[in-house]
């Protein structure tokens, strides 16, 4: 149904402002990433312009030639890819069987899943260091693919029995009764339905990675394997001397590829929430 | 050949039966996060009894001693009372915020994609990063936002007001950052839940005569209550638990003032050496929090409109 | 029989999932296998090293530095040792977090570098004597701020190497206090010059913030109104007349010469303000100075050195940062260790010179004629100006905790940033300076006391 006009001066009253709000520390980020050193430090000039030596490139230039930010985006996605496949392939058949097969244990299970989120990582990352240690995988990105799951997991084995549960049952029962095992069910019929499901799994997961640093901090030191959010505190944090301009620039370049993602997305990841969040 | 037969029909019936299927299916979910989440947490109840310092995994029995000692601790009753108060302040800007957003981005319109796209950006960027963003622009010498009021000659330009290193203000810039990060995970779960709504309530709501103000108390709200919870409840675990906003913008300071649990709990436990009492901090929210999760659970069990 | 659609539909899926599957081994697997060395190739590819040596030190404040010793200095003992030298670094702020986790996993580097004596690690690391006593050979004594720092007299163990101190002056204006009509040489001065400063917009910067300056500067202005925390039996004696009268100059200070922002600082702050022409004074080590030669020379020229101003109880100050390598217990290579140590600071001539004259050495004899080396620094605006560091070093340099020894309760204390916590809350008004020294002196009892019980005090 399309809106009135005066329906859509407000929708753009309100939804500007939140956009405006909620989008300026990027644009104030682009603007001091564009800035050079003399420009930046000077409490005379105009922040919103451009002063002498501005716009200057350098700070990305910098990012890239004297600091191995292009290594780190690289981890940062490799872990974030790896962990989400972990967690597809342990969290999907979880869910189902949370759905489907598992009677009342289904509620019980989904709210001792949220209780694993309330410990906070803070001082768990010592016992798992010993763990990692142990495991030989000190300063080894796989480190983090091996922890990281624990806190994907949960969420994702929630997200995936909510959605499994509203699949109907006939479509798989017809399966059955057609002599299909259960398996095969699962794998013909009930996988190509979750995609959105499965998309929804993907994108929180990747979000959690990517925001996750306390067991990046503890766990690598080698600078070559480090993920951004670790890597910028080293390199662009010297002591007491804070490079900001090449910092700001740091945190826009992840950012906008992974918006644009997550927006394309947006909607098949509402049908897999909703398929089924906690019906 | 009977043999042969028979027994794979046998493992046939095994994999048929419900339970074995569904214990294996599971099986390695629950071994990840036990070995993952619930062994170290074993640990850290353990650690909380003891007095373990500076990263050692062993230390001498206290007993619950850590536990009593935190509450003649100023700092801790601080950061208990930070933890709450900036939890509850940033989510119920969060909820009432994403509603809002939720209602009229659900609608078609030009440029939607954009908009979203911009309300997209704070949960895209990884929080560490975008809370140095924040640092910069709460800068004590070159905030943009003091900046901003100089010249509008609403501030004093020799002391403007500083954003990190004033206790209230500090406390505003910390549940800023905090709702500005979750705003927009918060409406896509509305939107979420808003697009779940049947065609058919919508159109009878319309043949009821209910539209606008009335629609949205009446038909809107209640439908939205299961899923506005879970909103709610995902930002709850994640401002509570959160540590980064609060270690990159102010350490806890001003003298300790904006300090929550977790940062308390970091700064007692590992920057200071004192493991067995940090382990304890740490835990101290866990059962609240328990409690609070399973009630906001049942209740949106309970509110649910089938 | 022809394909079905289905059976080509389930092989093209069989197909993804195992490329998926096969894919996905790969990404963990090329995770975990064994990194080069971060400090780069190895000089001899084709000859094997005997050992390894692994690192951990704070990514300086002075990108040469890195460079200097990742590039060159350890590449250069390397082959001399025929081991191999990874130098890792960090942050900082995260040396704490990390240090806990190598101690959680009982592995980690064979050298962890804190940037403060990390007493509260003492049972995790080997006994430094043999290494101080092998460096005292051939050097002499250390520092007193070194020993005092590094040594418990308790268990009678030095808990780390120190190789280096960072004096810590105070950086002034010299046109700003000349149109004042003063200098810092005093906290009597400094208090008379603040306000006319802060009218003229150039406030005074000594931070009360949870950062390592706002430590160390409140921590030294203490001492130089006869405030302790402790005394040299390692006994809190926070709570005395020298306190009230430090925390109530602090107060005054603020009020009449400072601005809102000190409480809002990390530890660049007083650097940036500085370096942008905002503050008049600031204590903090030659990264200030260094930065304005970079990006503001004019500037740097109109900056100038003192030590800390002198205050009732005379002119005692705090070193900035002190370097302290530790060796784990579980060090896989202790020998190489030692030695990379012993080897490091009896040659220490590079470092300082490489850092700056950041890093002044714990063993004084290891860097000869630094006087004559500070004041011929080419790139000193006015020339000379780096001169009295060497005095600073010499005489007005104690170690946190002085005069007793910087043990575990100093450390948590210091990193609890408590005392900045105890100036601010004075200084905004919300305790009276009396009941801030009684209620701290509390509470450090507190923490002492459980130290105590550990054995270590």
């Amino acid at each position: 149904m399309p809106l009135t006009r005066r329906d859509k001066l407000i929708t753009y009253l309100v939804v500007g402002p939140f956009a405006i709000v909620l989008a300026f520390p990027f644009y104030w980020m682009l603007q001091t990433s564009l800035k050079s050193d003399l420009d930046l430090y000077n409490v005379e000039n105009v922040p919103f312009g451009f002063g002498d030596g501005s716009p200057t490139l350098d700070n990305y230039r910098f990012l890239f030639e004297d600091t191995q930010y292009a290594r780190w985006l690289l981890n940062t996605v490799l872990v974030a890819l790896a962990v989400v496949l972990i967690t597809l392939v342990i969290a999907m058949p979880a869910g189902y069987a949370l759905a489907r097969l598992s009677g009342g244990w289904g509620q019980t299970l989904g709210v001792g899943i949220f209780l694993v989120y309330l410990v906070p990582p803070t001082l768990l990352f010592l016992p798992l260091s010993r763990v990692i240690a142990e495991l030989g995988l000190q300063d080894r990105l796989a480190s983090l693919v091996v922890v990281y799951p624990g806190f994907t997991i949960p969420f994702a084995t929630w997200l995936m029995m909510g959605f499994f549960k509203s699949i109907p049952r006939e479509l798989e029962d017809a399966a059955l009764v057609d002599g299909a095992s259960r398996l095969k069910t699962l794998v013909r019929i009930v996988l190509p339905i979750s995609l959105p499901g499965i998309l929804t799994v993907v994108i929180f997961t990747f979000a959690l990675c990517v925001n996750e640093f306390v067991y990046a901090i503890a766990f690598i030191t080698a600078s070559d394997s480090k993920v951004v959010s670790t890597g910028i505190y080293t390199e662009l944090i010297r002591g007491d001397v804070f490079y900001w301009g090449a910092l700001m620039a740091a945190t826009l370049i992840p950012a906008i590829p992974l918006a644009l993602l997550y927006n394309t997305f947006l909607d098949r990841f509402i049908a897999g929430f909703t398929g089924g969040a906690f019906r | 050949m009977e043999v042969v037969a028979v027994s794979r029909r046998r493992r046939r019936h095994l994999l048929e039966e419900r339970r074995f299927l569904a214990a294996a299916l599971i099986a390695p979910a629950v071994l990840f996060v036990g070995l993952l989440v619930g062994a170290p947490l074993i640990l850290s109840v353990y650690l909380s009894l003891t007095d373990a310092t500076a990263g050692s995994l062993t230390g001498d029995f206290v007993g619950f001693r850590n536990f009593t000692e935190q509450w003649s601790d100023p700092n801790f009753r601080t950061a208990l009372r930070n933890t709450i108060v900036f939890t509850l302040l940033a989510n119920a800007i969060i909820v009432v915020g994403a509603a809002i957003l939720a209602h009229y981005l659900v609608r078609d319109f030009r440029g939607k994609w954009f908009l979203r796209f911009l309300i997209l950006l704070p949960w895209a960027a990884p929080v560490a990063l975008s809370t140095i963003g924040f640092l910069w622009i709460f800068d004590s010498l070159f905030s943009v936002v003091n900046w901003v009021l100089i010249h509008l000659s609403l501030v004093d330009e020799f002391n403007p007001p500083q954003w990190l290193g004033e206790p209230n203000k500090a406390l505003a810039a910390i549940t800023t950052v905090h709702a500005w990060r979750l705003l927009p995970f918060a409406t896509v779960i509305m939107i979420a839940g808003l697009a779940s709504i049947p065609k058919e309530v919508d159109d009878a709501a319309k043949v009821d005569g209910a539209t606008g103000l009335r629609k949205l108390w009446y038909v809107t709200l209640p439908l939205q209550l299961p899923i506005a919870t879970i909103a709610v409840l995902f930002g709850i675990v994640f401002t509570a638990t959160d540590m980064a906003v609060v270690y990159i913008l102010t350490r806890g300071g001003p003298f300790n003032s904006t300090q929550m649990l977790p940062m308390w709990a970091f700064q007692t436990g590992i920057q200071a050496g004192s493991l067995g009492q940090g382990a304890a901090i740490a835990l101290f929210l866990l059962p609240a929090l328990a409690v609070v999760t399973v009630l906001m659970l049942l209740f949106a069990r309970r509110v649910e409109v089938t | 029989m022809a394909d079905t659609p289905q059976d080509v539909e389930r092989t093209t899926r069989r197909e993804v999932l195992r490329r998926a599957g096969v894919g996905g081994l790969l990404i963990v697997y090329g995770g975990a296998l064994p990194k080069t060395s971060a400090a780069g190739v190895p000089k001899y590819r084709h000859k094997e090293l005997a050992g390894t040596l692994r690192i951990i030190q704070w990514s300086h404040f002075v990108p040469a530095y890195d460079k200097w010793f990742d590039d060159i200095y350890v590449k250069r003992w390397g082959q001399a040792n025929d081991t191999e030298v990874v130098v890792d670094h960090i942050n900082q702020a995260d040396i704490p977090a990390r240090a806990a986790a190598e101690v959680a996993a009982q592995r980690g580097h064979d050298l962890f570098f804190f940037l403060s004596p990390p007493a509260a690690y003492e049972d995790q690391v080997l006994d430094h004597s043999d290494i101080v006593q092998e460096v005292t050979k051939k050097r002499g004594k250390m520092k007193n701020v070194a020993f005092k720092a590094t040594y418990n007299p308790k268990t009678k163990k030095y808990f780390a190497f120190s190789d280096n101190y960072v004096p810590d002056p105070v950086n002034y204006r010299t046109d700003l206090w000349g149109e004042a009509g003063f200098r810092p040489t005093s906290w009597d001065n400094v208090f008379k010059a603040a306000p006319k400063l802060r009218a003229m917009g150039h406030p005074i910067g000594i931070g009360m913030s949870n950062e390592i300056d706002s430590n160390m500067a409140l921590m030294a202005m203490m001492m130089c109104f006869g405030s302790f925390i402790q005394n040299k039996e390692q006994r809190v004696v926070l709570n005395s007349k020298g306190t009230v009268e430090a925390l109530k100059f602090a107060r005054e200070l603020y009020r009449q010469g400072m601005s809102n922002e000190i409480f809002a600082w990390t530890a660049s702050s007083n650097n940036q303000a500085m370096v942008a022409g905002r503050l008049s004074m600031a204590m903090n080590a030659i990264s200030i100075t260094r930065t304005a030669e970079g990006t503001n020379p004019d500037l740097a020229a109109k900056i100038s050195l003192l030590p800390i101003p002198s205050g009732p109880n005379g002119r005692l100050g705090l070193e900035h940062v002190m370097g302290a390598y530790v060796i784990w217990k579980f060090a896989s290579n202790k020998a190489a260790a030692k030695k990379f140590l012993v080897d490091l600071e009896t040659k220490y001539i590079g470092a300082f010179e490489n850092s700056k004259f950041y890093n002044f050495p714990s063993w004084p004899a290891s860097v000869p004629n630094i006087d004559r080396r500070v004041a011929r620094d080419p790139v000193a605006k006015p020339p000379g100006k780096y001169k009295v560091l060497a005095e600073i070093a010499e005489k007005y340099t104690l170690n946190p905790g002085w005069p007793g020894n910087t043990n575990a309760a100093i450390d948590e204390i210091f990193n609890k940033f408590l005392i900045p916590q105890m100036f601010a809350e004075v200084a905004q008004g919300k305790r009276t300076p009396e009941e801030a020294a009684r209620v701290y002196d509390r509470s450090f009892r507190g923490i002492f006391q459980r130290w105590r019980n550990r054995g270590k005090i």
